[in-house]
C-alpha cells in the first residue's frame, strides 16, 4: 500500500514537472479511522471512514503555489495540475520561494519509531463497546449524575511524499483514543462538568478505561461548589495537562515566520534569558511510540534533536527554509517535534506543600494572547491552594501577563509529565501571578 | 426545480436510479431514517506579504456522507469515491447501527427548494487569480499610505464555491450552491523599535464585485487605526465592573454565552445550563435574542440546512422570556417540535448537530451616548479575537483586542488585550441596557464545536452589562 501511496506521489511530481514546473513536492496520504461514541446505556454514535488525499507544492518561474484534492482520478489530476500550474505563473516573482536544498534531506536517522501499533487491529467491536459501558459505569456510581458520554476510536495513517530533487520519505502510525465526559447536576440549574480524554500511538501506555472513567467522574465532582475567587496576586500552580498551552505560546514567537514579519516577542532574543533557569527545553524527534516523534519534518529536513531553552537562555528558533532565507539564517525545522521540558525532583504534592497558598490552575477558558509583545489573558478553573493542598474549587478567573514577566516567575518544576504525551510538561509553578475575579 | 436536482446529479456522476439504490441499502437494516450528503468544494487562496504576492493554494474536496439513524442513534460513513461499490459500503457500514433488518423502500425523490440569500452575478469559479491581484496590492498600499509607521503589511484572500445534493429517506431533495469570500489585512506597525500589531477582516457569502474600494479601504483604515491605538493602550483594571458592549463584533456575548447553551443537542442530554429554563423569564423586557439563517450574503446566511431542512429566523428570548432552543432532526423529533433549520456539519466527513447562523440581539431604547453616561467606571469592549463557553457552568469567556476605559460616565483611554469571563444566566439577566443601534458584523467568525468548524455571523447593539469579570492587571 505504501508503495502505491509513493508511486502516485513520484507520478504527481511527473506531472507537475512535464508541465512546465520547476521544482514539485508531493505528498499522498490514506487513512481510516472509526469512532464510537456511548451514552445512557447505548451506542450513539459509530463512524468509520477511509480518506485520502494528494497535496502538491509548485515552483514555477521563482513563483510558489500549494494545491490539494482527494480526487485521485489519473484523468482528472492532469487537469487539476495544469489549472495549478497556471495559477502559479500568475502570481509575481519571489526570490526566497526556492525548494528546500537537497543537503537538508541527509542525515536522516534510521530508526523504527514504533508509531504503529498492530494490536489496534485486533481491538474489535465489542471490546470497544465494553470500554465504553466500564467508563459509564464508573461515573453512573454517582447519583447526582444526569449525563455521560463515553467514547473510543482509533485511526491509521500513512503518508507518502517526494520531490524533484531527490526527497523521498514514508510514515505510518496509528492513534487510539478514549474517554469520558460527565455532567452533573447543582443546585436548580447549574451543569458542572468535566472529562478524561487519554490517546497515544500505542495502547499499551494508556491508563485502563475503569481508571479514567474514575477521573472523569473525580474531576466533575470536584467542580461543585465553585465561586468566583477574588482579585489578588498569588502563586499559580499549573496542572501538568494544561501547560503546553502555555508553553505552545513561547514556540510560536520561536518560529522564523513570526520573527521575520514582526510578529514575535521573542525577536532579536537568540542567546538571551527568556525566562527563569529552572526553564530548558528541548525538541525530541526520536523518541520512539510518542505522536511527534519523525525522522524527518514537512518540508523533508532531516530531524535532529535540539536544544530549545537551556537553563532560561533562548539557544534556537524554529527556521524553515522560505523565512531562514528571508532572514539569513539556517534552516533547522519549522516545526515542533516532541517536545520535553526538563523535569525537576518532586511530585505535585511536594510542590503544593512548597507553595502553601496560591490557585492550582486545571483548566484554561479561552483567552489569547498577543504574539507581537507577549500580553496575555485566559480564563481559568481550578482551586485554591491551602496550607500546601488542593482546597475550594474557583472559577469564572482570568490570569493576565506577559509572557517574558510570567517565565521568568517559574519557581519550580515537577517531576511528573505525562508519560504518553509528546508535549511533556510536568506541574509547574509560577509565583506572584496578576488573577482578577469578584 | 427538478432541473436543479438534475443539474447536481451530473455534478456529481449519479442519477436518481443509483442513489435510490444506495439509500435502499443505508435503510435496508430497519433505520427511521437516512439521509446522503454529497458535496462538492472548490476554493483558493492568495497572499501578499513583504509587497509580493508570491503565495497561493486550491482545494478540491468532494464525497458523499451516509447517516442512518434510529431514535438518537447515528450510524455515520462517508465515501470519496461517488461509484456505486463504495457509496454501498459506506451505506451498510452507517446502516450497522440499525438491528431490526428489513426497512420500506426508497421511492425515489422530490425536488424541494430553499431560500435563494446568495445569488451571485458571477461564481468563484469563473475569477481568475489576476482579478484578484490588483486588489491585494490596493489593499497594502492604502494601509501604508494611512500612516509612516506602518512596517508590514500582509493581505490575504480565500474564496471557497461549496455545492451540496441532500437526498433524504422520505424522498426529498434539496440542493444548494454555498459561495463564500474573505479579505484580511493584518498590520505590524514599528514606533522607536516598539512593535505592534492587528488586523481587520471582511467576509460574506459574496462574490468579487462586493469587494470595493470603499469597502477594502475602510477594513485597511480599521487595521492601522487598531493598530496604531494600541501604542496608547493599557490594561484595564482587573475585577469585577461594567461592561459596555459596543454594537456590532460584541454579538459575541450572545454566541457564547447564550446560542450554544440554546443548541438543543445540549438541552436534550441534560447538560446545558437553560436545560430546564424554557418559557422562563432570563432576562429583562427589553432582551429579545434572534438566531436567524435568513440574512442575505451574511456568512451565517443559509437556504437550507445540511439536513435539507428549510431555515427559518429562530427567536430564542423573546422580551427577556426564552422561546425556542435550535433544533436538528433528533432534538425536534424529541422535542416533539418542527426543526428549526439549525442541522450544520462542517463538511460530508460530519455528522449534523445543532449550531448557530446569524446570532444577534434587537435594538432596544437606548442612545450609545446615554449608555456610556451611565457608567462611572467601566470599559467599553469593541474588537475580539475569540470566544468559549462551558455549556454546564455556563461560564463564558471573550477575548477583547481593542476597548475603551469609561471613567465617569466618559471615554477616556484605550485598553487592550484582556479576557472577559461571565456566567451565562448571569450576564443576560444583568443587561441594564440595550441600545438602538443594532448591526451584524462583517467579519470572518467561525464557530467550533466538537471539532466541526462552521461559518457564522453576529450582531449587537450598543448593550450594557452590570458587570462581568475582566482580566485586568491591578487588582
Amino acid at each position: 500500500m505504501l508503495d502505491r501511496l509513493m508511486q502516485q506521489a513520484r507520478d504527481a511530481v511527473q506531472v507537475a514537472s512535464s508541465g512546465g514546473a520547476d521544482e514539485a513536492v508531493a505528498t499522498v496520504a490514506w487513512g481510516r479511522s472509526l469512532e464510537f461514541k456511548w451514552r445512557d446505556g447505548k451506542v450513539e454514535k459509530v463512524q468509520e471512514d477511509t480518506s485520502r488525499g494528494l497535496s502538491l507544492a509548485l515552483y514555477v518561474d521563482g513563483r510558489f503555489s500549494v494545491h490539494s484534492t482527494n480526487d485521485l482520478e489519473v484523468s482528472r489530476l492532469a487537469d487539476f495540475v495544469a489549472d495549478a500550474i497556471a495559477l502559479t505563473r500568475a502570481l509575481e516573482p519571489d526570490e526566497h520561494r526556492r525548494i528546500t536544498p537537497a543537503e537538508l534531506y541527509e542525515g536522516r536517522a534510521e530508526l523504527d519509531l514504533e508509531l504503529v501499533d498492530q494490536s489496534l487491529a485486533e481491538l474489535g467491536r465489542d471490546e470497544r463497546l465494553e470500554w465504553c459501558q466500564e467508563m459509564e459505569a464508573q461515573a453512573r456510581s454517582h447519583g447526582d449524575v444526569v449525563s455521560v458520554t463515553t467514547g473510543v476510536g482509533d485511526s491509521f495513517g500513512m503518508s507518502a511524499a517526494c520531490s524533484s530533487n531527490g526527497f523521498e520519505g514514508l510514515r505510518k502510525s496509528t492513534s487510539i483514543a478514549y474517554g469520558s465526559e460527565v455532567t452533573l447536576a447543582e443546585g436548580e440549574n447549574r451543569r458542572p462538568e468535566a472529562w478524561r480524554w487519554v490517546g497515544a500511538n500505542h495502547i499499551q501506555p494508556l491508563p485502563a478505561p475503569v481508571e479514567v472513567g474514575k477521573e472523569a467522574l473525580r474531576r466533575a465532582l470536584a467542580r461543585l461548589g465553585a465561586t468566583r475567587g477574588a482579585s489578588q496576586r498569588t502563586a499559580m500552580v499549573v496542572d501538568r495537562e494544561i501547560g503546553s498551552a502555555l508553553i505552545g505560546r513561547m514556540l510560536g514567537a520561536m518560529r522564523a515566520g513570526a520573527i521575520q514579519q514582526g510578529r514575535s516577542f521573542l525577536a532579536g532574543r537568540l542567546g538571551e534569558r527568556i525566562a527563569s533557569p529552572r526553564f530548558s527545553l528541548r525538541d525530541e524527534p526520536h523518541l520512539p511510540r510518542l505522536g511527534g516523534s519523525r525522522l524527518f519534518d514537512s518540508e523533508g529536513i532531516a530531524s535532529q534533536p535540539r536544544t530549545v531553552v537551556e537553563e532560561g537562555i533562548l539557544s534556537s528558533f524554529f527556521v524553515d527554509t522560505y523565512y531562514g532565507s528571508k532572514l539569513g539564517m539556517e534552516p533547522t525545522s519549522g516545526s515542533a517535534s516532541n517536545l520535553v521540558l526538563s523535569p525537576g525532583e518532586h511530585d505535585r504534592e511536594a510542590l503544593l506543600a512548597e507553595v502553601g497558598e496560591g490557585i492550582y490552575v486545571c483548566s484554561w477558558l479561552g483567552g489569547n494572547a498577543n504574539a507581537t509583545t507577549g500580553d496575555f489573558s485566559f480564563g481559568v478553573r481550578g482551586h485554591l491552594i491551602r496550607n500546601g493542598k488542593l482546597d475550594a474549587p474557583v472559577e469564572e478567573m482570568n490570569v493576565s501577563g506577559n509572557f517574558l514577566d510570567l517565565f521568568s516567575r517559574l519557581q519550580l518544576v515537577g517531576n511528573d509529565p505525562v508519560p504518553w504525551s509528546s508535549f511533556r510538561v510536568p506541574t509547574l509553578v509560577f509565583e506572584d501571578v496578576q488573577f482578577s475575579g469578584s | 426545480m427538478t432541473n436543479q436536482g438534475a443539474d447536481f446529479y451530473h455534478w456529481f456522476g449519479v442519477d436518481e436510479a443509483l442513489c435510490t439504490r444506495v439509500m435502499g441499502v443505508a435503510m435496508g437494516r430497519g433505520a427511521d431514517y437516512a439521509d446522503l450528503y454529497f458535496e462538492h468544494s472548490m476554493g483558493s487562496s492568495v497572499m501578499s506579504e513583504d509587497s509580493v504576492i508570491s503565495r497561493a493554494s486550491s482545494y478540491v474536496d468532494r464525497g458523499v456522507g451516509i447517516r442512518v439513524v434510529v431514535g438518537d442513534q447515528t450510524g455515520y460513513a462517508f465515501s470519496e469515491d461517488l461509484d456505486e461499490i463504495a457509496m454501498c459500503e459506506a451505506a451498510r457500514t452507517a446502516a450497522s447501527i440499525a438491528v431490526a433488518g428489513g426497512g420500506a423502500p426508497v421511492q425515489g425523490f422530490r425536488s424541494c427548494a430553499g431560500a435563494d440569500l446568495y445569488p451571485l452575478r458571477e461564481h468563484w469559479d469563473e475569477v481568475r487569480v489576476d482579478r484578484k491581484l490588483p486588489l491585494l496590492r490596493r489593499t497594502e498600499e492604502l494601509a501604508r499610505s494611512l500612516d509612516p509607521a506602518v512596517e508590514k503589511v500582509t493581505v490575504s484572500w480565500a474564496n471557497a464555491d461549496s455545492r451540496v445534493l441532500i437526498l433524504t429517506s422520505e424522498g426529498k431533495l434539496v440542493t444548494d450552491r454555498r459561495p463564500m469570500a474573505r479579505l484580511v489585512c493584518s498590520v505590524v506597525a514599528n514606533r522607536g523599535g516598539e512593535r505592534q500589531s492587528n488586523s481587520a477582516n471582511v467576509a460574506g457569502r459574496r462574490g468579487m464585485d462586493w469587494f470595493d474600494e470603499e469597502r477594502i479601504s475602510a477594513m485597511a483604515r480599521d487595521a492601522v487605526e487598531r493598530t496604531m491605538v494600541l501604542y496608547e493602550a493599557r490594561r484595564p483594571p482587573a475585577g469585577q465592573m461594567p461592561v459596555v458592549l459596543a454594537a456590532g463584533a460584541s454579538g459575541i456575548l450572545l454566541h457564547e454565552a447564550v446560542g450554544h447553551g440554546m443548541e438543543a443537542d445540549f438541552n436534550r442530554k441534560g447538560t446545558s445550563i437553560y436545560s430546564s429554563m424554557m418559557g422562563e423569564k432570563v432576562a429583562p423586557d427589553s432582551v429579545t435574542i434572534v438566531d436567524s439563517a435568513l440574512h442575505p450574503f451574511e456568512r451565517g446566511a443559509l437556504n437550507i440546512d445540511d439536513e435539507g431542512n428549510p431555515t427559518q429566523r429562530t427567536v430564542l428570548v423573546e422580551d427577556g422570556v426564552m422561546r425556542s432552543y435550535l433544533h436538528d432532526r433528533i432534538s425536534a423529533e424529541h422535542y416533539g417540535v418542527e426543526a428549526t433549520g439549525s442541522g450544520r456539519r462542517e463538511s460530508f466527513r460530519h455528522v449534523p448537530m445543532p449550531r448557530m447562523r446569524c446570532t444577534y440581539m434587537e435594538s432596544g431604547p437606548h442612545s450609545r451616548d446615554e449608555i456610556i453616561a451611565a457608567v462611572d467606571h467601566g470599559i467599553v469592549a469593541e474588537t475580539f479575537t475569540n470566544g468559549q463557553v462551558q455549556i454546564g457552568a455556563g461560564d463564558f469567556t471573550f477575548y477583547i483586542k481593542n476597548g475603551w476605559l469609561i471613567e465617569n460616565g466618559r471615554i477616556t483611554a484605550p485598553i487592550k488585550d484582556v479576557n472577559i469571563i461571565g456566567n451565562g444566566p448571569e450576564a443576560i439577566r444583568n443587561i441594564s441596557m440595550v441600545g438602538d443601534d443594532m448591526k451584524l458584523d462583517t467579519g470572518g467568525w467561525t464557530c467550533g464545536k466538537e471539532g466541526q468548524r462552521v461559518p457564522v455571523s453576529q450582531g449587537m447593539p450598543t448593550v450594557l452589562v452590570s458587570h462581568l469579570t475582566v482580566g485586568g492587571e491591578d487588582a
